[in-house]
């Protein structure tokens, strides 16, 4: 093997090679276990609650949390347990397509700037420049007041707001990729551009854009349900965290559990999310 | 006699709410402040209904307007709390033998606040206003439907024309929509006008900052008091702004922390928590007109069969839904009309819940099959019900009771879909038929109002493109008795009438009564001499004062 052989393979052993052993923190521990009680929210509702999220029972209503209604009933009577539960499939499912809409289109966007030359890259620069003088949450508003509110819509809208800062990183992380000792080598070697992309280039990139997916998951959570809060996404009664939490804020100076369990969910689900990806994070680091 | 403020105990409410009227029998005084009137202060007030988009109540004509421009506003003629019409701008009125003409004399020495003097010519200007299309008005254009002219017999003497008789004529006169502005203000042209409405009233225009608030200051040269009013002369408070907050536990927060003196569209838990302390007094005065009820949208499929608005009306369990949200603030209404009328006619046999009798009502109708999520089907079309809700129309408590109706009427089968738009995304569902179930407010003095909402008439809009007839109720013989019923003068005969009309839409079933219009304000208690107006129940403040600072 040669020098360059040498440094070519390395670049591919880079992502490879195991991460090296640490001990699970207290706090990751307590993330995967939320996750994890999450995703069998998500996928079986109603094993985790097995109850109707709709049905009402008027003459409960307003019950603060007890024995038989773990987090209370609502000014409907419905038990916020079992709606807070069946919530967590909506909230996920918009949450990762938005980060998938997100960083598909960052993927596209970074490429491009990263990889096609100075004009592309320059044009592409100036469009994301553009798209963040707007704060995100405003780009989601901008794309509802286009396309009218909806569970559809605020995904789209999500996605789209985060799509620019995905691709400034993506932009970075090519271009130093691309500098790397390895990709020059297998420049050296003659490979072919599409080749060094491929093999070299993107498996080096993708895998802090794993992070940067969990950690969005969970931004993408909070920012859908702030448009379900503004009544922009979810319609009530829909089980939806953020049109609960909407709902219940009318309650909150007389019966504070209708709003405190949504919002303690988008809250833990967000710290669950950032949790695990920096988690993910410093394992990739120190691999 | 008037409203009054009532910081009863939660015993009470009940009673209270039972006999609307019994609100009028008391002093007008709150019980906290007492004591001799103190001269200035601000009073600042939230009010979470829409903010008006125009604040001459002519154009267009919700409540809204008429919140804010009763401070601003008079009209010709007021109404006690016993229901009589007494004299306000017009100081006494005859009505000729035939019913076809009618002659007010204006009080002496009233001008507006711009210095132009109340006379004969300035009462003609108002009413050609309310009537020009280009005004687009919808209450005050109704409301004068009937009047074919205007005559100023003297300087002080205005006579109305009118093409047949009309027994709900000074009723509609009392309104804030009818209220009588400056003539010059008028000829300002609208955009001008809508920004400061220049009237006779306590309070004047200063100026507005649009979604955020009014400011209104003392009328100094004030001299025209309604003849219920407690004092004369021009009014205490030095100023008042009038705040919009939509946001309904926003607005309480701002009472408790005392950032505001007054609210209105009080949700039911606050009204409670209010109840239970000194420092908040509960005002409660149900609009007077209709009552809040669902209309049933009887010109196109599934509700142009009476055995399906039936059937959703029986299958719809208010009461619970009522106990529930309102906790004992509103009492369940069986009527098409307001508890302040007299003449409501209450139906508690009509509107029973009965999931049974529903099912079979759908079973009869041909609405048989069941699909896969258990809405019933009938030719592979669902039962589907559009029911677009206005946010800014109806409180949180109101849009819960939608649901759970929505999720009663689920059981028998009904797919309630309930769209909540704001007011104009609402107003072009209904111009466009795109519903079928619909809750609008309307507050009308009198029974007359039930004209406006069950006439065939009104399915066609008025030129502000606003149509009342939602349930589209088309009947010959509801339109021949309310012709009738407007035309007599004899109350026994009139009232007699009215509860025909009343009788046959609710056996029609085309509505589903649910309660009053709700209308609880939250004063604190530093505010004296509050009182709501026993016309369409909007507060004045030209008697009320604050404690000095």
């Amino acid at each position: 093997m040669s020098d360059l052989e040498i440094q070519a393979d390395l670049g591919r052993q880079a992502r490879a090679r195991s991460p090296r052993r640490r001990r699970i923190s207290v706090a990751e521990a307590l993330a995967g276990a939320f996750a994890l009680f999450l995703i069998a929210a998500a996928f079986a509702p109603s094993l985790v609650a097995p109850g109707d999220p709709l049905a009402i029972d008027p003459l409960s209503a307003f019950q603060a949390p007890n024995l038989v209604h773990w987090f209370g009933t609502d000014e409907s009577g419905r038990d916020i347990f079992t709606r807070v539960s069946h919530g967590t499939g909506g909230s996920l499912v918009i949450g990762t397509l938005a980060t998938g809409i997100g960083l598909g289109l960052g993927i596209v966007l970074g490429t491009m700037a990263g990889m096609l030359g100075r004009i592309v890259d320059f044009t592409v620069n100036r469009f994301l420049e553009v798209l963040f003088a707007f704060p995100g949450l405003l780009l989601a508003l901008l794309v509802i007041l286009v396309f009218g509110p909806g569970i559809q819509t605020a995904t789209v809208a999500v996605g789209l707001a985060t799509a620019p800062g995905y691709a400034r990183i993506i932009r970075a992380q090519l271009i130093s990729v691309r500098s790397a000792a390895f990709v020059e080598a297998a420049t050296v070697l003659g490979r072919g551009r599409w080749q060094i992309l491929v093999r070299h280039i993107l498996p080096n990139t993708l895998a802090p854009l794993f992070v940067l997916g969990t950690l969005g998951i969970g931004q993408a959570v909070v920012w859908a349900s702030a448009l379900s809060y503004l009544g922009l996404g979810a319609a009530p009664p829909a089980a939806e965290w953020g049109a609960m939490l909407s709902a219940g804020r009318t309650y909150i100076t007389s019966a504070w559990w209708l709003a405190f369990f949504p919002g303690l969910f988008i809250v833990l689900t967000a710290v669950t999310a950032t949790s695990l990806g920096r988690a993910l994070e410093r394992r990739l680091r120190h691999a | 006699m008037h409203s009054c403020i009532h910081s009863h105990r939660s015993a009470a409410i009940g009673a209270v709410l039972a006999a609307g009227l019994l609100l009028t029998s008391c002093a007008a005084s709150p019980g906290a402040g007492g004591g001799t009137p103190v001269k200035g202060g601000t009073l600042t007030y939230a009010s979470g209904d829409a903010e008006p988009t125009c604040l001459d109540p002519h154009v267009g004509g919700n409540y809204p307007q008429a919140l804010v421009s009763t401070q601003y506003l008079e009209s010709l003629v007021s109404r006690d709390g016993n229901g009589a019409i007494i004299p306000w701008l017009a100081k006494s009125w005859t009505e000729s033998p035939d019913g076809l003409a009618w002659e007010f004399t204006l009080k002496d020495g009233v001008t507006f606040t711009d210095g132009t003097p109340l006379d004969a010519a300035a009462v003609q200007a108002n009413v050609a206003h309310l009537q020009d299309p280009k005004t687009g008005s919808s209450t005050g254009y109704l409301a004068l439907a009937k009047v074919t002219s205007t005559e100023a017999v003297s300087a002080k003497v205005v006579r109305f024309t009118l093409s047949a008789p009309d027994s709900a004529l000074l009723e509609s006169l009392t309104q804030p929509w009818l209220a009588i502005e400056s003539p010059t203000g008028l000829a300002r042209g609208m955009d001008e006008n809508c920004a400061a409405p220049v009237g006779t009233g306590p309070f004047k225009v200063e100026s507005w900052q649009k979604q955020d608030s009014v400011v209104l200051v003392r009328n100094a040269t004030y001299t025209s008091p309604p003849a219920d009013a407690d004092h004369t002369g021009p009014a205490y408070l030095a100023r008042i702004v009038w705040r919009f907050i939509p946001d309904s536990a926003s607005r309480f927060a701002a009472l408790q922390a005392g950032d505001v003196d007054v609210i209105d569209n009080a949700q039911p838990d606050t009204i409670v928590q209010a109840e239970k302390g000194d420092s908040i007094t509960h005002l409660d005065a149900p609009r007077p007109g209709a009552s809040n009820r669902i209309e049933l949208n009887s010109s196109r499929p599934p509700f142009n069969d009476p055995r399906v608005r039936e059937a959703f009306i029986r299958s719809a369990n208010v009461d619970d839904a009522v106990t529930s949200l309102f906790q004992g603030t509103a009492k369940r209404s069986y009527s098409t009309l307001s508890s302040v009328e007299a003449t409501a006619v209450q139906r508690p046999d009509l509107f029973g819940y009965d999931a049974k009798a529903a099912d079979k009502l759908l079973d009869s109708a041909g609405w048989t099959a069941r699909d896969a999520a258990g809405f019933r089907v009938k030719d592979g079309v669902r039962l589907t019900v559009q029911f677009p809700v206005s946010t800014n129309q109806s409180i949180p408590a109101e849009r819960s009771l939608f649901e759970q109706i929505q999720a009663t009427a689920k059981k028998t089968g009904f797919d309630v879909v309930l769209t909540p738009m704001d007011l104009a995304s609402w107003y072009t569902a209904l111009g466009e038929n795109g519903y079928d179930a619909v809750s609008a407010p309307y507050s009308k003095v009198g029974p007359d109002v039930l004209r406006i909402l069950f006439d065939s008439a009104g399915i066609v809009p008025a030129p502000s493109g606003y149509f009342a007839n939602h349930a589209q109720v088309n009947d010959p013989e509801v339109d021949a008795l309310l012709t009738e019923a407007a035309a007599v003068t004899d109350a026994d005969k009139r009232a007699g009438l009215y509860t025909q009309v009343q009788n046959r839409v609710l056996e029609g079933f085309y509505i589903l009564p649910l309660y009053d219009q709700q209308n609880h304000y939250l004063l604190s208690s530093r505010v004296s001499g509050a009182r709501a107006m026993p016309t369409v129940s909007t507060p004045t403040f030209y008697d009320a004062w604050l404690p000095a600072e």
